[in-house]
C-alpha cells in the first residue's frame, strides 16, 4: 500500500470518516495484485458500506463474491 | 429459612385484605429474595422496558439494561421496533454503547460481524481467514441477534425476558377491554413531555403508592383541593391491574381558556372520568379525555429505581406552552410522591415491620399488587421445589 494512503486510512479511522473509509479502502484494493490483500481491503471497503446504507455496497459485496471471498444471497 | 414457614409468611400476605400483612421487608432490602421476586413477577411477565418513543425513526436504537441484562431496541426501516440482546453472537461483545441511529447495519466494533436492523447477521469478515467471509461451519442463519419476547401497548414497549408468558393480549385482556374507548392514536409530547426521577426505593413501592386514593389528602393537598377522597373509587383486578379512578377530573386550562383537544368518540363517562391504574408488574398509567400518560418504572438496584414518565395527546401538534405546563403540573405530583416512597424503604430496615396492616376500606388495590408478588412467588418457589 502507498504510504500515504496508509496515512489517510489512518486519519479517516482517527476521525471515524466512514465515507473516507469506504473510498480508501477501495482504493487500497484496486492498488493490490488480485489475491489476499486485494480481498481483504475490499472487504473493508464492504463492511463501512454496510454499516453506512451506502448505496456501494450492493456492488461492493457482488465484487466479493465474484472473487470467491463473499457468499452469493 | 424453613420452607414451610416461607410459605406461611407468603400465605398471611395473599390472605383476605381483612387478615392480610403485607410483602416482608426481604422483599425490599434482601438480595437473594429480591433476585428470586424478580424471576417470578418482571421476567416471567410482561415487564414494561421503556417506550417506543425512545427509538421515534427508522434505525434509532437505544441500548438499556433490564434486570442487569443489556438489551437493544431497535425501530427498523419498516418501522417495526423489536428488542434484541445486545451482544455480538461472536464474542458477546456490546454492540450498541449509546443511543444512535443505525443508517444500515449495526457493525461489533470488535471483529466487525454486521446484523441487520431486523437482526439478521449479514456479514462476517474475514471468518474463513483474511479476505474470506464465509466458512462452511458458520451458519449466518443460525445467528442472528437474539430477540426478546416483545410487545407495545400505548406505545410501552414490554418484555417477557422468560419467553413462556401467556401472549400479552391475552395475560391482559381485562384492561383492554376496560380502556377500549382509550384505543386510538397516542402522540408523544415530544421533549418537553417526558423526565425521571431517579428515586431510592424499591420499584414495587412506587407501585404501591400509585395504586390507592388513601394517600391523596395527605401527600397532594394541592389535588385534594377539587378531587377529593370520596370523589375516587378503587379499580380492582386481582392478578392484573389495580389503581384508582375518579369522577372529577378537571381539564387543565391555558391562560386564553384553551384545553387539549379530546381522544375521539369518548362516552360521557370520560367528560369528568379519569382512572389510573398500575398494570403489573411495572408500569403506572393514567388516562383522561385529553391526555395520557405512562410511568415505566426501572428497576435498578433493591433500593432504586428510576421512574421514566412520558406524556401522550391526542393530536401530534399541542399548544407548546400547555404542554409544558402540563409536564410541570404532572411532575410536580409525581416529586410529592417521593418522600413516601423513599421513607417506606428506609422503614424496611426495622426488623419490627411485618409487613404492615392494611386498611380493609382503602387498600384494596395496593393489597392485590401484593397478593399478586406473594403469589407469583409462591408458584416459583413450588415449581422449583417440585424438581
Amino acid at each position: 500500500m502507498p504510504s500515504d494512503l496508509d496515512a489517510r486510512l489512518l486519519a479517516a479511522h482517527a476521525a471515524g470518516d466512514r465515507p473516507a473509509l469506504i473510498a480508501l479502502y477501495l482504493e487500497a484494493s484496486e492498488a493490490s495484485e488480485p489475491g489476499i490483500a486485494c480481498r481483504f481491503y475490499l472487504t473493508h471497503a464492504y463492511i463501512y458500506a454496510l454499516e453506512a446504507g451506502s448505496d456501494e455496497a450492493p456492488a461492493l459485496r457482488a465484487a466479493l463474491v465474484a472473487m470467491g471471498a463473499e457468499t452469493p444471497e | 429459612m424453613p420452607k414451610d414457614q416461607r410459605r406461611n409468611i407468603l400465605d398471611a400476605v395473599s390472605a383476605p385484605i381483612e387478615l392480610a400483612r403485607g410483602l416482608p421487608n426481604a422483599h425490599y432490602t434482601d438480595p437473594d429474595t429480591i433476585a428470586e421476586e424478580s424471576e417470578a413477577v418482571l421476567s416471567r411477565a410482561w415487564a414494561a422496558l421503556a417506550v417506543a418513543a425512545d427509538v421515534p425513526e427508522p434505525g434509532d436504537c437505544k441500548p438499556l439494561e433490564f434486570l442487569g441484562q443489556p438489551v437493544l431496541m431497535l425501530r427498523d426501516k419498516d418501522d417495526t421496533v423489536r428488542v434484541f440482546q445486545n451482544i455480538c453472537r461472536h464474542r458477546g461483545m456490546i454492540l450498541v454503547d449509546a443511543p444512535r441511529k443505525i443508517e444500515g447495519a449495526i457493525r461489533c466494533p470488535y471483529h466487525s460481524w454486521c446484523y441487520a436492523r431486523d437482526g439478521r447477521l449479514v456479514s462476517t469478515p474475514h471468518v474463513g481467514g483474511p479476505g474470506q467471509n464465509s466458512h462452511p461451519d458458520l451458519d449466518r442463519a443460525t445467528l442472528g441477534l437474539i430477540e426478546i419476547r416483545s410487545h407495545i401497548w400505548r406505545d410501552v414497549v414490554f418484555v417477557n425476558l422468560s419467553g413462556d408468558a401467556p401472549p400479552f393480549q391475552e395475560t391482559h385482556a381485562d384492561i383492554l377491554n376496560r380502556w377500549k374507548e382509550m384505543e386510538q392514536p397516542l402522540h408523544h409530547g415530544g421533549s418537553d413531555s417526558q423526565f425521571m426521577l431517579q428515586v431510592d426505593t424499591n420499584w414495587k413501592l412506587a407501585v404501591e403508592n400509585y395504586c390507592e386514593s388513601y394517600h391523596l389528602p395527605w401527600v397532594h393537598p394541592g389535588l385534594n383541593s377539587y378531587s377529593r377522597l370520596e370523589d375516587h373509587y378503587h379499580i380492582e383486578n386481582p392478578g392484573n391491574y389495580s389503581g384508582q379512578g375518579t369522577h372529577v377530573y378537571r381539564q387543565l386550562t391555558g391562560d386564553d381558556g384553551q384545553v387539549f383537544p379530546d381522544f375521539e368518540g369518548l362516552g360521557d363517562f370520560w367528560d369528568e372520568g379519569a382512572e389510573y391504574i398500575a398494570l403489573y408488574p411495572n408500569v403506572l398509567l393514567g388516562v383522561q379525555r385529553d391526555h395520557a400518560f405512562a410511568i415505566v418504572l426501572e428497576p435498578v438496584a433493591h433500593n432504586r429505581t428510576r421512574e421514566h414518565v412520558h406524556l401522550y395527546y391526542a393530536q401530534p401538534d399541542i399548544d407548546p406552552v400547555l404542554r409544558r405546563k402540563n409536564a410541570a403540573q404532572w411532575k410536580e405530583v409525581f416529586a410529592e410522591d417521593v418522600f413516601v416512597v423513599e421513607g417506606m424503604q428506609k422503614g424496611r430496615a426495622a426488623p419490627g415491620f411485618d409487613g404492615g396492616r392494611f386498611s380493609p376500606a382503602m387498600d384494596g388495590p395496593t393489597h392485590l399488587f401484593h397478593a399478586w408478588v406473594a403469589e407469583k412467588v409462591a408458584a416459583l418457589r413450588a415449581e422449583k421445589d417440585a424438581l
